[in-house]
Formats: structure tokens, sequence, C-alpha cells
């Protein structure tokens, strides 16, 4: 080691030598190799979700805000929509409010990466040897876990309100995958949104359009409730794509078709927004 | 500094003398809020979220209340108005946070302003936000096919006692955000007591509606009672049977929130 010719200056004690050589050689892999991605993002993942866990306001407001919404939608509206409709509404405000967990977690996610930058945080993971494509891998992966945790919550909350699960096991595992594949698509989105937009727009924007989607899906009520003008809409845009394949997976009917939608919007999503995410990422990270 | 002493004491000798005024101070602090309000896109939104609300209740339940015989523009619309007032209380309490987090609230104290100057002048701002927000809402309401039914005096009654409501909940959230001094926490502190008050409520659904054991608490809750005594004054069944128990709750509320925000706003922390 070529320590070893200012040990001979300095004189340190032996003690404090001998330590020195036996620390172990490492060898650094190229940043860009594909196993340092992969550990740098569950590294990444693992960070965010800690943040998360520790931070009691993202745990209120991602798991506590929607079972008690859940709630309220069954105490309030439940009896008159079964009435209305004859199919019970749990089924559908469970997957709604699974998803609205998924949106929520992200817009609170998207605020947290804004207080990285604003802290110099990215910037600083700029600077150091790691996998840079990790930063938005591990954020993806992260939600993605996320939802996962929230789903499962807000199905179990459900439960007592007279959900039932289907026998089949591989149903129910697709039933909580769908809402991970509609928020993995969300989150690219307001990942974009978050590095172009200012905080405090992003905010109210994304607010106006949470409360719109959140009342205008078939989840709230079914989609022959709406007026005729409107169900084309209402019966396409992507939470009600996904609330009906919950629907078919839990309280039965079609799966295939509204499975499919789930995937192409969410394909949609990312491929419209994951360019503007990664360049905005990378951005945010240099600019800060 | 070569400044002498006997300098100093002429220095100021040629501006006017000064006469605090209690009144132009609140003018000029409520004009300051109101200017940021309409600069800062605020006023869209206190117009906007109205119409938001108005079209999320309407269009999904409108159908399931025919079903029970219904007319929902009807029904729905004193609740609308009233979370419309909610929004200005989550504002106000937004922004009497943010003015004690920044030290604004502080500074203030330090000059010789009236001591509740700042605490009326964020009230009376708030009163412009809701009173716009309540113009766009009947407005909106108009569309889906509310209709006041009691003559002008009636209609008047509906938006003096929406306005009242509104400033009673103003005056609660101005204490908790003075006393908070924090803008975020408050905000979701507030959204989960605007749900259950605003959804639990005899107002949004009726009453039959609910499961039995909620029941009781959904019709004498605060919301629902005002809820009941606006929609009166709209189809002008105003009468003193329908309203002393709203008035009650009213005044209890004003009661509790008129010293609490007077004392969190005059305290020296």
């Amino acid at each position: 080691m070529t320590t070893m010719d200012t040990t001979e200056r300095i004189q340190p004690p032996e003690s404090v030598a001998a330590t020195a050589a036996e620390l172990p050689v490492v060898h650094a892999k190229p940043e860009g190799s594909v196993s340092v991605w992969f550990t740098h993002s569950l590294i990444q993942c693992k960070r965010l979700l800690m943040v998360w866990l520790r931070d009691p306001s993202t745990t209120i407001q991602t798991i506590a805000y929607p079972a008690v919404t859940l709630l309220m939608f069954r105490i309030v509206l439940g009896d008159s929509i079964t009435a209305a409709t004859g199919i019970p509404s749990i089924y559908g405000q469970a997957a709604l409010l699974t998803l609205v967990a998924a949106m929520t977690g992200a817009v609170v996610s998207a605020l947290g990466f804004k207080r990285e930058k604003a802290a110099g945080l990215l910037s600083r993971f700029y600077t150091m040897p790691l996998n840079k494509a990790s930063l938005l891998t591990g954020r993806l992966l992260a939600e993605a876990l996320r939802i996962l945790i929230t789903t499962i919550i807000v199905l179990l909350v459900a439960v007592p309100l007279g959900f039932l699960f289907m026998e089949d096991p591989l149903t129910n595992i697709a039933l909580i995958f769908v809402p991970v594949l509609f928020g993995l698509g969300f989150a690219v989105m307001v990942t974009a949104l978050a590095t172009i937009t200012e905080g405090v727009m992003l905010i109210s924007l994304i607010g106006i359009l949470n409360t719109l989607l959140m009342f205008f899906n078939t989840g709230f009520v079914p989609v022959f409730a709406y007026p005729t003008w409107l169900q084309d809409v209402v019966a396409n845009q992507p939470m009600s794509c996904a609330i009906d394949a919950m629907k078919g997976l839990s309280y039965g009917g079609p799966v295939a078709e509204p499975l499919l939608k789930t995937v192409a919007w969410t394909v949609g999503m990312i491929a419209v927004f994951a360019y503007p995410a990664i360049v905005g990422y990378k951005k945010a990270a240099e600019t800060s | 500094m070569s400044v002498s002493a006997p300098a100093a004491s002429t220095l100021f000798a040629e501006l006017p003398e000064v006469r605090p005024s209690s009144f132009a101070q609140w003018r000029a602090l409520t004009g300051r809020i109101v200017r940021t309000m309409a600069t800062k896109g605020e006023l869209v939104v206190a117009v906007l979220t109205p119409l938001v609300v108005t079209v999320a209740f309407y269009l999904p339940l409108r159908y399931v209340m025919k079903v029970q015989g219904i007319d929902y523009a009807q029904y729905v619309m004193p609740i609308v108005v009233l979370q419309t007032m909610a929004m200005t209380m989550m504002s106000n309490a937004q922004l009497a946070a943010f003015e004690a987090l920044t030290g604004l609230s502080t500074r203030l104290q330090t000059m010789p302003i009236g001591s509740l100057v700042p605490l009326m002048s964020r009230i009376c701002a708030g009163l412009v936000r809701s009173v716009v927000s309540l113009i766009a809402t009947v407005g909106y309401g108009y569309l889906i096919g509310f209709r006041f039914t009691g003559g002008w005096l009636q209609a008047l009654a509906f938006c003096g006692f929406a306005l009242a409501v509104g400033i009673v909940l103003t005056l609660g959230a101005d204490a908790l955000g003075s006393l908070t001094k924090n803008p975020e926490a408050l905000s979701q502190a507030l959204t989960l007591p605007i749900l259950i008050f605003g959804m639990m409520s005899t107002g949004f659904v009726p009453e039959a509606s609910f499961p039995a054991w909620v029941r009781p608490f959904a019709r004498n809750q605060p919301i629902s009672q005002f809820a009941h005594t606006l929609s009166d004054m709209a189809a002008g069944h105003l009468s003193w049977a329908g309203t002393w128990v709203s008035l009650v709750w009213l005044g209890g509320l004003a009661i509790l929130f008129l010293p609490l925000a007077v004392w969190a706003s005059v305290r020296r922390s």
C-alpha cells in the first residue's frame, strides 16, 4: 500500500499502523454496471421506505386517511348505493380507496423529492460514485412496495365492512397487484410533474385532479348512475379501468378487458412521462 | 457616526406627528392580504373549488338520490356551501400559521398597532374570500337546478347565516394556526374533521341512509343542523323550531372560538 511511505514520516503509534494495514482492499465496480444499479436501487428503495415509515404525516396520509375515507363512504353512501344499484358498494369503494392511497402516496413522495432537492441531498448523490439511474428506479421500487402495503391495509379494513376475497390465492395476488400497476404509471407522471413545476402549484394541480377523479369513477357509484354524456369518460378513465379489474377479481365480472385497459393506461403514462421524469431528475440533481 | 446629540433631536422635527389609527391599520393589513389573494391566484381557486365540489357531489349521486325520491340539487347545496366555508377556514388557518411561523405576528406585536388589528384583518380578508366563494357557489347551484323559493329576505338570511358559520369556523382555525405555527401539519389535521363532519351529515344524504348506530351523531352534529337551517331558508320554511338548535351550536362555537382566537393572537410567545 502507498500509505506505507507516509507512515515513516509521520510516525503514528504502532496500533494505528497495524489496523490500517488490515483494512480490506475495495475493488470498486463501475457505476454503470447492472449489478451496481441493482444494489443501489435496493439501497435507495430502503432509504425511502425508512424515511416514509419514520415520518408520521406520510403514514397518516397514505394509510389512515384512505382507511377513514373508506369507512365514511361505506357508512354514508354504502346502503344508498347498494339499494339503488343492487351491487354491494364495498367492492367498488375498497378498490377506489386502494387507488386513492396509491395516488396520495405518490404526491407525498413527490413533495419529499422536492425537499431532498432543496436540501441538496440530490446533488450530493450526484457527486458520489453511485449509479445515477438507481435514484429513479429505487424511488419507483419504493413506491411499488408502499402501494402494496397500503393496498393490503385498505382491503383488510374493507373486510369487516363486507368485502370478501375470492377463494383462489392467485386471484387475490392479481387483485393486490392491480393498484401497484396503476400506481407505477401515476408515480412516473407525478415525478415528471414534480421535477418540472413548483411545489405549491403541484399540490393544487394534483389536488383538484385527484378530487375530480375520486368522484368520477366506477368505484364511487356504478357507471350507469352518471349522466349519459359523461358515462364514456367515467368508464374509461384510468382509475375506473383498474377498479373494474379489481371488482372482477373480488366480486366477479369481466377481468381481461379492464385489466388490459389498465395495462394500456400504465404503459401509455410511462411512455409519455418516463423521458421527462428522467431528464427532470437529472436536471434537478445537477442544478439544485 | 459623527451625528451629535442636538442634531439627532431635530432630525425628525420636520416629520408630521404620528397619529396611529387602528382603522387605517386594519385597512392596510386587510388590503395586503386581499391583494395577495387577488394576484397570487387564490381567488381563482376560491371560485373554482366550489365548482369541483358541486360537480363532484351532484353528478355521481343524483341518480342514487332520485331512486330515494330526492331532488339532490336542492338537497346538497347547503352542504356544498358549508364545504366552501370550510375551504375558507382552511386557508385562514394556513395564513395565520404562516404569519406566526415567519415572525410577522411577533413583529406586528412590537409595533404601535392595535392588538386585535392583525386578527381582525385576517378574519375580514377571510370574509372577502367567503363572499367570493359563496357567490360562485350559489351561481353553480343555479346551474344544476338549485333555487331560492322563499323570497329575497330568506335568501339573504341564507347568505348571512352561511357567512356567520364561516366567520366562526375561521376564528377557530385562526387560533389553531397562531398556536401551532405549522401550515403543513395543520392542513393535514383539518382534513379529517372536514371529511367526517361534512360526510357524516344528514345534509349530505338523508338520515335513513345511515346505519342506525350512527344516526344520532349524524342528525345532531353542528354541520347537519347548519345544513338543515340553510335548506329551510332556501326553501322559505324558516322557523324558530328549525333554527334554534343551529343558533345554539353557532353561539356555543363562537363563545369557544372567539376568546381562543383573541388569546392566541395577542399573547406574547
